[in-house]
């Protein structure tokens, strides 16, 4: 408050300072902030707003663009695939969301627990976050071929289990993808848990030892507890991200078999790029935004006093 | 005993993890026309850089490699300069409506790529932008997360550098040359990976944008080539280049990338 007041002051002093004083110090502002606005406007605020006039549209890329009204909106209501589209990806967060934010948590602890060349290791468990979807799904194809010569499949023959479809079986190919997804990003997840874990004091783990409390519950009683921020955050990115999944669906399945790994993105891709229907894509990605704007919603109202304590 | 149990697990995960990396590499020097019917097909019995040769006589895949490295580097620079002047002027500067302005960045910072990608695609048809590099650089000259970041990172310094150097008579703009950018090269360097690793690995955009195969960035290109049957020595040689200024990155600037995720996370 008093930080508030204190810029407000040094503003009206600075209003009554001589115009050429004023521009020295603000020159940069003027400079720069005003070319930066404008591309702003430009390229987020014009498109956010377009695209919303886009779904009342029918817009063709080439002949003229009528005026639809609500036709597209309630398509959507009816489209049976776009519903679909979205039980799948809700389903893909599902398989997606807990097991990230389990091995993170696990890569986080055995990092943490003073193992020898924990920055090395901190490296090869973050490594599939910087690299390309593309490199990891041409990866992904080869490991899980569907035949009898596919690598998982030769794993776990060794348990006994029959060769398995994978990409091929629609009861399997979004957990295939999922599976992706978590190991290309349980790396980030391990960085936040890492954070976490060096924030909590050390004398509470002396106490407990004191108290002859067992590992297990010393995790579960202070450790997880004590993470509770980090949770709800890494909760939050890791649900928005897996609303946005489409590189994998992309590259590996095409959406299929049978429509089952067909995302609302992916979706959304085929209607606007592949079906040139540019307005009915523009309304699956104002349902996609509704939904990312709840969830960032509910972030704001918790996270914002949760985290105070870092 | 307990030790141990870790450490098996360690290398277990580091080996699960290192795994496809390992084929990749691997594959990639063996020359091979069509997956055999052998889990481990991609061991190579006589190394060669074969592959490699083929790609980089190939015209097409060294077009693309070009391709990403002109969407990647002139964002990557802007980003960094552009990103670290907003920051500042963010986290120094007083001006009316400062505060309206940030929150607007930050409220639009939610709305989702794939809903801004219809209209750009709509605009860019009529600016003539597709398939050319425009479509990729011009949006990505500056972004709202690189100022969040510096904002954040130039909050923490007092002013008292940026005071004496005024009361010397120096303008902001020396000021921001001659002070803070030098002050907040760490954070300028997290901006710089985020951007670099953001557009190199891109596919999504580039896929709408690009519809000529050659203006196709590596990762569209790589996309192109995925699972058809007869490449997947090339595919494994044109994965592994891809990687390899990204694996260069990482290996140099890993500390900037972790550090800049836990700015944006835990603030």
């Amino acid at each position: 408050m008093t930080l508030k007041k204190n810029n407000q002051n040094l503003y009206k002093k600075n209003n009554k300072l001589p115009f050429k004083e004023r521009f020295r110090k603000n020159a940069i502002v003027y400079l720069f902030l005003f070319p930066i606005l404008i591309h702003f406007a430009i390229f987020q605020v014009f498109p956010f707003l377009f695209s919303f006039v886009l779904t009342f549209m029918d817009w063709k890329i080439i002949g003229n663009h009528e005026w639809v009204g609500l036709k597209h909106w309630m398509h959507f209501f009816q489209d049976k695939l776009a519903w679909k589209a979205l039980w799948n990806t809700f389903m893909f967060s599902v398989y997606y969301i807990i097991p990230t934010m389990a091995l993170g948590l696990i890569l986080a602890l055995i990092i943490n627990s003073g193992v020898r060349f924990a920055g090395f290791f901190k490296g090869i468990f973050f490594l599939p976050v910087v690299t390309s979807f593309v490199i990891i799904a041409g990866l992904w194809g080869w490991l899980f071929r569907g035949t009898e010569s596919g690598l998982i499949n030769w794993i776990i023959a060794f348990f006994g289990i029959d060769p398995q479809l994978f990409l091929a079986d629609s009861s399997q190919a979004l957990l295939v993808l999922a599976g992706l997804s978590i190991f290309k990003v349980a790396g980030s997840t391990m960085i936040y848990y890492f954070a976490g874990l060096q924030s909590i004091p050390k004398e509470l783990y002396e106490a407990a030892k004191i108290d002859g409390a067992s590992k297990s519950k010393i995790f579960w009683k202070i450790t997880f507890p004590l993470l509770k921020p980090i949770h709800f955050y890494v909760a939050i990115i890791t649900t928005i991200g897996s609303f946005q999944i489409f590189d994998s669906a992309y590259l590996l399945t095409g959406g299929g078999p049978n429509y089952a790994t067909t995302t609302i993105v992916f979706y959304l891709y085929q209607q606007g790029f592949t079906n040139l229907n540019l307005s009915y894509a523009a309304v699956l990605s104002y349902a996609l935004f509704f939904i990312i704007l709840i969830v960032s919603l509910i972030q704001r109202k918790y996270i914002g006093k949760d985290t105070a304590i870092y | 005993m307990k030790k141990i149990i870790n450490y098996l697990l360690l290398f277990l995960l580091a080996f699960c993890f290192l795994l496809p990396f390992l084929i990749m590499v691997l594959g990639s020097l063996k020359e091979i026309e069509y997956a055999l019917l052998d889990p481990f097909f991609w061991i190579p019995d006589n190394p060669s850089l074969n592959n490699y040769l083929y790609i980089f006589r190939d015209g097409v895949f060294m077009r693309w490699i070009f391709n990403s490295v002109v969407i990647t580097v002139i964002p990557v620079f802007s980003q960094m300069f552009l990103c670290a002047i907003l920051g500042y002027i963010f986290a120094k500067k007083q001006f009316p409506g400062r505060e309206t302005i940030f929150w607007v960045f930050m409220a639009v910072i939610m709305i989702p790529q794939q809903l801004l990608i219809i209209p750009k695609y709509i605009m860019f048809a009529q600016f003539e932008w597709i398939n050319t590099y425009w479509a990729l650089i011009v949006p990505e000259l500056w972004g709202i997360m690189g100022v969040f970041l510096v904002r954040q990172f130039l909050q923490g310094i007092p002013n008292d550098f940026e005071e004496a150097a005024y009361i010397d008579g120096a303008n902001d703009v020396q000021i921001f040359f001659k002070i803070i950018l030098p002050l907040s090269l760490p954070v300028v360097a997290t901006v710089g990976t985020f951007s670099f690793i953001s557009n190199w690995n891109d596919l999504f955009q580039p896929l709408i944008f690009m519809t000529q195969e050659k203006m196709y960035p590596v990762t569209v290109g790589l996309a192109s080539l995925l699972g058809k049957e007869g490449n997947f020595g090339i595919e494994m040689a044109g994965s592994a280049l891809s990687f390899i200024p990204t694996f260069l990155i990482f290996l140099f600037f890993q500390r900037y990338f972790t550090e800049g995720i836990q700015m944006s996370g835990l603030k």
